[in-house]
């Protein structure tokens, strides 16, 4: 029991002291959305190929083994939600597996999100953009003993950056497209603020 | 189980300095919930108690992994599902309210995701045996490109017993809450989310036919009817 005591102790100590704004701006600060990968055509490109446009990115992998998340579908309702306002948005779908994902991998697997850009790189390279978005990923064997079909345990969350590269704004995985969409859609037309 | 355990530390690392500690502490939390929770109700609801321990532990950033639950959720009350605009292979409605009075087990795919393409085949030896015991089967594809991606997948699988279901309106992830692929719902009669399965299950195995019997005399399923998950075998395609 006085272990239930001590977690609880701990749990209500850093919901109160971790939740405060302060924390949260220090850490988005450090997010910088600086990369040079490969895009899915086997250009090297780097995030000033972007310049000008804001930028939607997730970090993933697509050899998904048991369960795939629906992200990659959120973005491009979203994208379709932003109508014409899409073509100032580059979203990019960063790979965590550039074993498995090669660029021509990824640009068929993306066939079926026209408007999403694969990029992927040598294993050094990956690893420094995720150090650059603070997204961990790493490796999981196959419980099967399969080493073709491990699974990557990674950070989930949608990065929106400026038009020139800078963050904005971090939205859970399971964000609605239309919540996705409004908030890229207040980027591209901000409004003057209320307070 | 460390698969789970491990999960907690990448989305500690977004988190700030006490958060950070509260969160590997929950995390550690978790094991014990899970143990517990396992040794009081069985896998499922232990993994349910870690999830939500998890979700706690990353709420205020707003942040949270994507595969925190798997396996078999029965719903401590029916939720109604929302009207689907669900079309057939020449674009016209088929929606579920064409089979109200029926149980209906759906299923969520698209021909991007693996696990999805993999379960399909068992999902077409299975439907002429539910079917005969009064259950629809429904294969949503959530595919962008309506049909083609459909056609495409049936015909490189074999399939010939499924039917072409598209979401072309591109609203039923969002409508049912699916955040990850494949999640399948068992609805019943009156038209009511009972139960989802989510990933893929393995539906030849002898729970998955208990689960599918109560689908469809209407009992309410229980987690000894959970099917195992189906993992995939051999290289990725």
């Amino acid at each position: 029991m006085r272990f239930w005591r001590m977690i609880t102790a701990l749990a209500v100590l850093a919901w109160g002291l971790g939740s405060g704004p302060a924390g949260a701006a220090d850490e988005d600060r450090a997010v910088s959305g600086r990369f040079l990968l490969t895009d899915m055509n086997g250009r090297a490109v780097t995030d000033e190929a972007y310049a000008g446009k804001i930028r939607l990115v997730v970090f993933g992998y697509t050899f998904c083994p048991d369960i795939c998340p629906t992200i990659l579908g959120t973005l491009s309702v979203a994208l379709d939600q932003l109508g014409a306002e899409r073509a100032k948005v580059a979203t990019l779908f960063i790979s965590v597996d550039p074993e498995r994902d090669t660029p021509a991998h990824l640009k068929e697997y993306l066939s079926a999100f026209p408007e999403i850009i694969g990029l992927t790189g040598s294993p050094a390279e990956v690893a420094a953009a995720a150090r650059n978005f603070k997204v961990r990923y790493e490796k999981v064997a196959d419980p099967g003993g399969d080493p073709a079909l491990y699974s990557i345990d990674h950070t989930a969350a949608i990065y929106i950056m400026d038009r020139a590269g800078n963050f904005l704004a971090r939205m859970p995985h399971a964000a609605k497209p239309d919540r996705v969409a409004e908030r890229v859609a207040s980027y591209l037309n901000p409004k003057p603020r209320e307070e | 189980m460390a698969r789970r355990a491990a999960l907690a530390a990448p989305e500690c690392e977004s988190l700030n300095g006490l958060h950070t500690l509260a969160c590997f502490i929950l995390a550690l939390a978790g094991r014990r919930l899970r143990r517990l929770g396992r040794a009081l109700t069985g896998r499922s609801s232990g993994l349910t108690l870690a999830a939500l321990v998890l979700f706690l532990a990353a709420a205020p950033t707003a942040f949270a992994g994507p595969k925190l639950v798997q396996g078999l959720i029965i719903h401590d009350q029916p939720r109604p599902v929302p009207p689907l605009d669900i079309r057939d292979g020449d674009s016209r409605a088929a929606g579920l309210d064409a089979l109200v009075g029926r149980p209906v087990l759906l299923n969520l795919w698209a021909s991007w995701c693996m696990p999805c393409v993999a379960e399909l085949p068992a999902l077409d030896r299975l439907k002429p045996r539910i079917e005969a015991q009064g259950v629809a089967l429904v294969a949503l594809s959530l595919d962008r490109g309506g049909k083609v991606a459909v056609v495409n997948t049936f015909a490189r699988l074999g399939l010939t017993r499924l039917d072409i279901r598209t979401d072309e309106a591109r609203t039923a992830a969002e409508k049912l809450d699916a955040a990850v692929l494949p999640i399948t719902l068992l609805i019943d009669a009156q038209g009511r989310e009972v139960a989802r399965y989510v990933g893929a299950a393995d539906w030849d195995a002898a729970p998955a036919r208990d689960l599918l019997d109560a689908l469809a005399t209407g009992r309410r399923p229980t987690p000894d009817m959970a099917p195992p998950q189906a993992r995939l075998k051999g290289p990725p395609p």
